[in-house]
């Protein structure tokens, strides 16, 4: 988090987390096809030449003026194949906010699973407790035949009481109300952070 | 009976807060360093990304996007560093191009200083300026103002996260 007071600009970052082939540059492509452009940047994609995520996707939201407050929010993915750890852990370092994008294959549990666990390990790895930081699921593919159900993927996750989004990102379908999830998410915490029992 | 006060700015878990006076004083710095030796473009962004203030000719280039990917970089080389046990503070990457050279440092522990540089500057002439800016610029962001309490981003509005929410329905297009 960057704090202008001069321009009044709160600047945030949200990372997109999860196994590989998930769906988190899906969600920043969406957002950039359907966010007016005055409100967004470009798309930067760090690929290989196989097109896979090599260090990150970037792309930042501009929301103008909100109550004498210009808040920019900035959108990062990390890499999802297992040899880029070292990657997702610097994009990590800094995040006011993530999106564990899980895959609802069955065959994706365990996939989900590790990657939870390192994600938690690495916000420690930056003095971030896993509860000090807003998430939220996303259980993407909803859409697959055999889809693994919300409810079910929680329970697998031993994920109980984080806000999660269904939803079919190829489409469009779940991206906003992730977004808008855990944008609240990142400001209730500031606010809570703001205010102190006295 | 809770009593909610708001809390002293300087406590948030930020990267940086830059408070009223640091604008001009990163800008002063900055053109200092660009009549001592001649940059083409500067920019200090935080190390997350977010651009901060910027000197010279910036062109076309998208400051969030250069932000992100300096960020980037400076993360990994530090990495790189560490793994190789060669990690110290204020350590710059060059990369020498031949019309220009780009210089990238850390500027203390939340900041990063970017400069391309004429390719006629001496590259040790231009590193040693570029590392005394870098300290000049830790030196201004470490500094806090006397009157934090009268600083107010209006944080406490009840309203805040629905107002966010409706500002992201408003930009969406379906």
């Amino acid at each position: 988090m960057q704090i202008n007071w001069q321009l009044r600009e709160l600047n945030l970052k949200i990372v997109y987390y999860g196994p590989a082939l998930s769906g988190k540059t899906t969600n920043l492509e969406q957002i950039h096809a359907r966010v007016d452009p005055i409100h967004r940047s470009d798309l930067v994609s760090l690929k290989t030449h196989e097109d896979r995520t090599l260090f990150f996707d970037f792309l930042e939201l501009e929301l103008g003026r909100i109550n004498n407050l210009t808040p920019k929010i900035h959108l990062y993915t990390v890499p999802g194949q297992s040899y880029y750890e070292a990657s997702r852990k610097l994009v990590l370092r800094g995040a006011d906010g993530v999106v564990f994008v899980a895959d609802s294959s069955p065959e994706f549990m365990h996939a989900n699973k590790v990657a939870w666990g390192d994600m938690n390990t690495h916000l420690a790895s930056h003095g971030i407790a896993p509860d000090q930081v807003p998430v939220v699921l996303q259980c993407n593919k909803q859409d697959l035949v055999c889809a693994v159900d919300p409810e079910t993927m929680k329970n697998l996750l031993n994920l109980y009481n984080i806000p999660t989004v269904s939803a079919v990102a190829l489409h469009g379908e779940g991206v906003l109300e992730t977004l808008k999830l855990i944008t609240r998410g990142v400001f209730t915490r500031m606010q809570q952070q703001q205010q102190v029992c006295a | 009976m809770m009593n909610l006060e708001p809390r002293n700015p300087a406590d948030f878990p930020v990267d940086v807060i830059l408070y009223p006076g640091h604008d001009k004083a990163f800008r002063r710095v900055l053109e200092e360093l660009a009549q001592k030796c001649p940059t083409q473009f500067l920019l200090l962004s935080g190390v997350s990304g977010q651009p901060i203030a910027c000197e010279g000719e910036k062109g076309e280039t998208n400051l969030a996007a250069l932000g992100a990917l300096l960020a980037g970089d400076l993360a990994a080389s530090q990495e790189i560093a560490r793994l190789t046990d060669q990690y110290q503070s204020y350590q710059m990457i060059l990369r020498e191009g031949r019309e220009s050279t780009i210089f990238l440092s850390e500027a203390g522990p939340f900041m990063i200083l970017f400069a391309r540089v004429d390719h006629n500057v001496p590259l040790g002439w231009a590193r040693i300026l570029i590392l005394e800016t870098c300290r000049q610029l830790a030196d201004i962001a470490s500094a806090r103002p006397d009157e934090l309490a009268s600083l107010d981003l209006g944080l406490h509005e009840e309203h805040l996260s629905s107002l966010i929410g409706d500002r992201l329905d408003s930009i969406w297009s379906g």
